[in-house]
């Protein structure tokens, strides 16, 4: 059904990544590549088509993968996208366009498909992430009582942080903020809001806030926290590949027990 | 003060880091309010060095003790350094960790200061200052103190999401040897107490929603290997009646550390049985997951888990006649029973074959470990040669390698990584 090729760029939103989609099928042309306009992006050469985001045709994309599917698949769907493995915005399009044309009910249940899988891995991979992150967020307090984190993880997760963490702390105001993406999420006791701050308020090294911010009190249990670490710690059985790969050195530098 | 608890913490950590018991799944309590909430799926907030999940802050309330247990550092004839919280600073100590989401919550033991009652009391009364102080929500295991009076433990159930009684040495005879202070009915009157108490408050909450809940994420126990000579046998076939009977959630195997050498009742080791520990986790991973039963595992002719392959492997190898399995035919519980095969794949496999015929590349994907399977299944197109090769063949080729089922297993006790401890398909924790 799809004759040609084309480049298709999007602004980088599921919206438009939606969009896509729906322009894909409308000139019935099988994209090469599809690319965010983030900043610094690079497109290959060929045939290229920037698409406008435009809600109402997201909203049919939308609500065909739920006809043709279900919630649940329709939420798988929105977190694989969150993923930043090379290639996910293709093996979407790939996935839909199975997903659409596919004349079985239920082909978005057949894992020994392998785009099918793939979308299923991508997703868990991310909600991996998330777990990993209900973990790793290293709160701070600041001298007005807000509980501050800075996170940094390989995918764009921060959002989905939101429903653990206001489940757990609804007593207190918080902030969890993406260092790279330059965005986060902040809970002001009744809701939550999407947050940029200001490039210095979180050290890009240690995730500390700035000193005359923290709270008096901070280092100290910072210093317990450290402690308590070394001492639950058995010399005897030291695993340090084991440990390594279930807290990647990539994520230390914001974990006071291991950023010393 | 700061310093003081500084040094506190110092000592009853470290003093509590053998009790390997430490996750925090399989409750949920939502946060009415307070400050906290428990998940069902254990989060890990670090790793220590030795690859350990830290979810709670494990800690004694004091390491003083009264007995002299001969594989426990704390026992009353060691000379070590000692210190005893208080309840306010410990409650206090734990709240400081969780707002700042260093931990999941606590996981109190102690050793035994004065009396039982008098221990379990002063455990009681920092849960009840959190629970009420300090409207805590969070996570909360309690070691049930041997020889407290029942009610203290009733209440220490009411306040806790775990509680857990030590059974230690796998047999009477030889805990009476290394615990003269203790005896199997020490272990087991609290432990059925507790599970007598968890039924009747889910009767309870069957016919009044707001009845109180009793230990909601259940009870768990730890054995130590290596510091008696009981074989693996007798430890599958004890766990396996913990799980059946007192309906203990996890039973926890440590291997035995070296220490008190001075003490002519224990073993002398080198180091900690490591391979031994890991073999009997992947052995009750078998009875909780694969729905092996422990005699299946192992028999009288075969007392001990081989060190050189995994359990599932060991008994393929030991019952060719159920192998190969053909994967696009046979039933779940066959499929689960193939070496390299987990229960998530195996799930997989079943759901999907109505698609089409399951092949290696299927396999490959779902990331089967193909190097152990391929000898004991039938698989679309492909024969994989078992025909030819006899059970002592395979068992040469294998044995020794680094096995998948080690791997996975450490991920799902770390993970949470247990990421959903009692479901291991789902994913974790990774
Ligand atoms: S009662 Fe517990 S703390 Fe005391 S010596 Fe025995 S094992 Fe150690």
């Amino acid at each position: 059904m799809f004759k040609q090729e084309r480049i298709y760029t999007y602004d980088g939103s599921l919206d438009g990544l939606f969009c896509v989609v729906f322009r894909a099928f409308e000139d019935k042309v099988s994209p090469s590549a599809i690319i965010p306009r983030k900043a610094g992006y690079q497109v290959p050469l060929g045939e290229i088509l920037p698409v406008d985001t435009v809600s109402s045709n997201a909203q049919r994309v939308w609500k065909k993968i739920i006809d043709r599917s279900d919630q649940k698949n329709a939420r798988k769907i929105s977190v694989a996208f969150l993923s930043e493995r090379p290639e996910t915005d293709m093996l979407l399009w790939r996935y839909l366009n199975k997903l659409f044309t596919h004349p079985y009910g239920d082909y978005y249940k057949n894992m020994l498909d392998e785009d099918v899988y793939e979308i299923t891995q991508t997703a868990r991979r991310v909600r991996m992430e998330v777990h990993r992150f209900q973990g790793f967020v290293r709160f701070q307090r600041t001298r007005d009582d807000i509980y501050a984190a800075a996170i940094d993880p390989d995918n764009d997760i921060v959002q989905l942080l939101a429903p653990h963490f206001k489940g757990r702390f609804s007593d207190r105001r918080w902030l969890i903020y993406d260092t790279r993406r330059k965005y986060g999420i902040f809970y002001d006791m009744q809701q939550i809001s999407i947050v940029a701050l200001d490039d210095d308020s979180f050290s890009l090294t240690s995730g500390n806030i700035r000193q005359n911010a923290r709270a008096v009190d901070e280092d100290y249990y910072r210093t317990l926290w450290q402690h308590y670490y070394d001492a639950i710690n058995i010399k005897e059985r030291k695993n340090d590949r084991q440990m390594r790969s279930f807290m990647p050195v990539r994520y230390w530098k914001y974990l006071p027990e291991k950023d010393r | 003060m700061k310093d003081k608890v500084l040094r506190k913490l110092n000592i009853l950590a470290d003093a509590a880091k053998y009790d390997v018991s430490c996750s925090s799944s399989g409750s949920s309590r939502a946060s009415k309010g307070g400050l906290g909430n428990a998940k069902s799926a254990g989060i890990c907030h670090s790793f220590t060095e030795d690859g350990r999940c830290i979810s709670l802050l494990k800690i004694l309330y004091t390491n003083h003790c009264i007995y002299d247990c001969a594989y426990c550092v704390n026992r009353r004839s060691n000379d070590r350094p000692r210190a005893t919280f208080t309840p306010a600073e410990l409650a206090e100590l734990t709240v400081s960790f969780y707002r700042r989401n260093f931990i999941e919550g606590l996981f109190l033991s102690s050793g035994v200061l004065r009396n039982p009652d008098y221990t379990m009391e002063q455990l009681n009364t920092v849960v009840r200052k959190l629970r009420n102080e300090h409207r805590f929500n969070g996570y909360v295991h309690m070691k049930s103190i041997p020889g407290a009076d029942p009610l203290l433990v009733r209440e220490a159930g009411l306040l806790a999401d775990r509680l857990s009684v030590n059974i230690e040495i796998p047999s009477e005879l030889q805990l009476k040897r290394l615990a003269p202070e203790k005896d199997f009915a020490s272990v087991y009157d609290p432990m059925n107490l507790i599970s007598r108490e968890m039924l009747a408050s889910k009767e309870e909450r069957r016919k009044y929603r707001n009845a109180p809940r009793f230990v909601p994420a259940g009870q768990s126990t730890q054995l130590i290997v290596g510091a008696s000579p009981d074989k693996d046998y007798s430890i599958l076939k004890l766990a396996s009646g913990f799980y059946d009977e007192q309906k203990i959630k996890r039973v926890y195997y440590s291997g035995f550390m070296p220490v008190n050498e001075y003490d002519n009742r224990l073993p002398v080791l080198t180091a900690p049985p490591l391979r031994r520990e890991n073999r009997l986790y992947q052995a009750d991973w078998l009875m909780r997951f694969y729905h092996f039963r422990y005699d299946e595992i192992l028999d009288e002719q075969h007392p001990d888990l081989e060190p050189s392959i995994d359990p599932k492997l060991a008994y393929a190898l030991r019952n060719p006649h159920l192998y190969p399995v053909d994967l696009n035919k046979a039933t779940h519980e066959e499929i689960l029973r193939v070496p390299g095969i987990g229960v998530r794949s195996a799930k997989i496999i079943v759901a999907n074959r109505r698609f089409g015929k399951i092949t290696m590349t299927h396999l490959k994907r779902m990331g089967v470990a193909l190097n152990r399977a391929k000898y004991f299944i039938l698989c679309g197109e492909l024969l994989t040669g078992t025909k030819t090769l006899y059970p002592e063949q395979i068992r040469r080729r294998l044995a020794g390698k680094k096995d998948m089922a080690g791997k996975q297993l450490s991920l799902f006790e770390a993970a949470g990584t247990d990421l959903n401890q009692d479901k291991p398909s789902s994913l974790i924790n990774g």
